[in-house]
């Protein structure tokens, strides 16, 4: 999960760079130099270096737990399909997911589900921005 | 305590290019302007790729990569697609079981007309493509609609492309129509909108990424990326559809793709062949 976003910044097609520091860049650089379960300081505050949806799987792994973060998970992702959004691997994870579930192996599909439902939001987010943003890469 | 703040797409949002200066323009219905659109995106070009004429545009990723052009000529000596296109031509002069066949549904009786695809149909509401039309022609008279992406329709396309090459594509936004306008805007914001988990757009790789190195390809420029289509593409090792190819660059920003010949899809052809109007048909093409 955590590497998945790190593949953006390495296509490095960008001609102007925003220099200020923004809470997702400090974000992003302390989780790519530290990992979770890091604190940092930004602008005086303290921040995790955890996504919500770690946490989300930082449950007791029973049937119920991992069954109720799937269906989160897939409620998200339908969100994001119905914004045009969904991802390539999203289904697949819900897939894996549900198959830990039936194999007993609870924790692995809390993380999956996790993972899915992470896709999901930021896919989310990615409609939000591009609403508002798309233009910028418009050549005038 | 700890302020757990839900954080994202980071570094990805800041690889935008910011190109725009004033807000407004042209992303919204009241200001859009195709014909500003296709001058900017002619004026980016010439400027990235100085010694390209914009005739030569239509040879894609070989009209800007000298390295690779060399290669594509000598194997459009033998074209691959010159097959696909005997066939196309058989296909689409063998009468359906109703004795019609596909020239009664089209104007011209469908030669030479390439150019005019894709086009806003009013009574629809939509966009019509040529793929499109083909199998609504084949419903009309009874048959099945055939597969979107390969075969049979991509060989019929072909030899309408073919009898239409060199006829230089036309597209038209009626303006009696605010709904056509609109479509193309959908079109032009699917294009720059990033994507997918890694966060790319259309424009990325072929604006900002054009004929730089991504992985092992060359992406081309926007400019004429139409016009050749169908394609036969060495690495399918057969002829398919520009919807096939939107399938997969799609996919390419680890997106799920969308459907062919979907709405947005369409949408996406209309404003990227607007973009080509001047340019002419050079279907089928042959690229690696
Ligand atoms: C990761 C980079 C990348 C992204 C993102 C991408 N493409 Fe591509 N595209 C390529 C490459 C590489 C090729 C093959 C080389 C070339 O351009 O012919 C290609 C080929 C094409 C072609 C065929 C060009 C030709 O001459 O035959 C079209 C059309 C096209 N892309 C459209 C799109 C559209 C529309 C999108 C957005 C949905 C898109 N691409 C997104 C990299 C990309």
């Amino acid at each position: 999960m955590k590497k998945t976003l790190l593949l953006s910044a390495a296509i490095l097609l960008t001609p102007t760079w925003v220099m200020a520091e923004t809470l997702k860049e400090a974000f992003e650089t302390h989780r790519a130099m530290y990992g979770k379960d890091h604190t940092f300081t930004w602008q005086g505050k303290e921040y995790s270096t955890n996504h919500p949806e770690e946490l989300e799987a930082r449950v007791e792994p029973t049937q119920g737990n991992a069954t109720a973060l799937l269906e989160l998970a897939k409620a998200e992702n339908k969100k994001a399909a119905s914004v045009g959004y969904e991802w390539k691997l999203t289904r697949g994870l819900l897939k894996n997911a549900e198959a830990a579930i039936k194999e007993g192996e609870y924790q692995r599909a809390l993380n999956l589900a996790a993972q899915a439902k992470y896709h999901a939001r930021i896919g989310i987010e990615q409609h939000a921005y591009a609403e508002k943003n798309w233009q910028l890469s418009v050549p005038q | 305590m700890k302020i757990i703040k839900t954080l994202s797409l980071g570094v990805g949002l800041m690889a935008v290019a910011q190109f725009t200066t004033a807000a407004g323009a042209g992303n919204t219905i009241e200001t859009v302007d195709p014909e500003a659109d296709r001058m900017a995106l002619q004026n980016f070009y010439k400027k990235r790729f100085p010694d390209t004429e914009l005739d030569d545009y239509v040879n894609g990723i070989y009209s800007v990569d000298a390295a690779s052009r060399a290669q594509w000529e000598e194997l459009e000596e033998f074209p691959p697609y010159e097959f696909a296109v005997e066939e196309g031509e058989r296909l689409f002069n063998e009468p359906f079981a109703n004795g019609k066949t596909y020239a009664s549904c089209f104007a011209n009786d469908g030669v030479g007309i390439r150019q005019n695809y894709p086009y806003w149909n009013k009574q629809e509401g939509t966009v019509k493509t040529l793929e499109m039309e083909i199998n609504e022609c084949r419903e009309k008279n009874g048959e099945k609609p055939l597969k979107w992406g390969k075969g049979e329709i991509a060989r019929i396309s072909a030899y309408m492309a073919w009898t239409s090459r060199d006829n230089v594509f036309d597209i038209k936004i009626p303006e009696d129509d605010p709904r056509a306008l609109a479509a193309y805007l959908e079109g032009k914001k699917f294009f720059y909108s990033k994507r997918g988990q890694l966060n790319l757009s259309c424009a990325n790789c072929h604006l900002q990424g054009s004929n730089v190195r991504i992985r092992a390809d060359l992406p081309s420029p926007a400019l004429g990326h139409v016009s050749h289509f169908p394609v036969f593409r060495s690495k399918w090792g057969e002829l398919g559809t520009l919807h096939r190819r939107y399938k997969g660059c799609h996919k390419d920003s680890r997106s799920k793709p969308q459907e062919m010949q979907s709405d947005i899809y369409r949408n996406l052809e209309y404003f990227q062949t607007y973009m080509s109007n001047g340019l002419v048909v050079n279907g089928p093409g042959a690229r690696k």
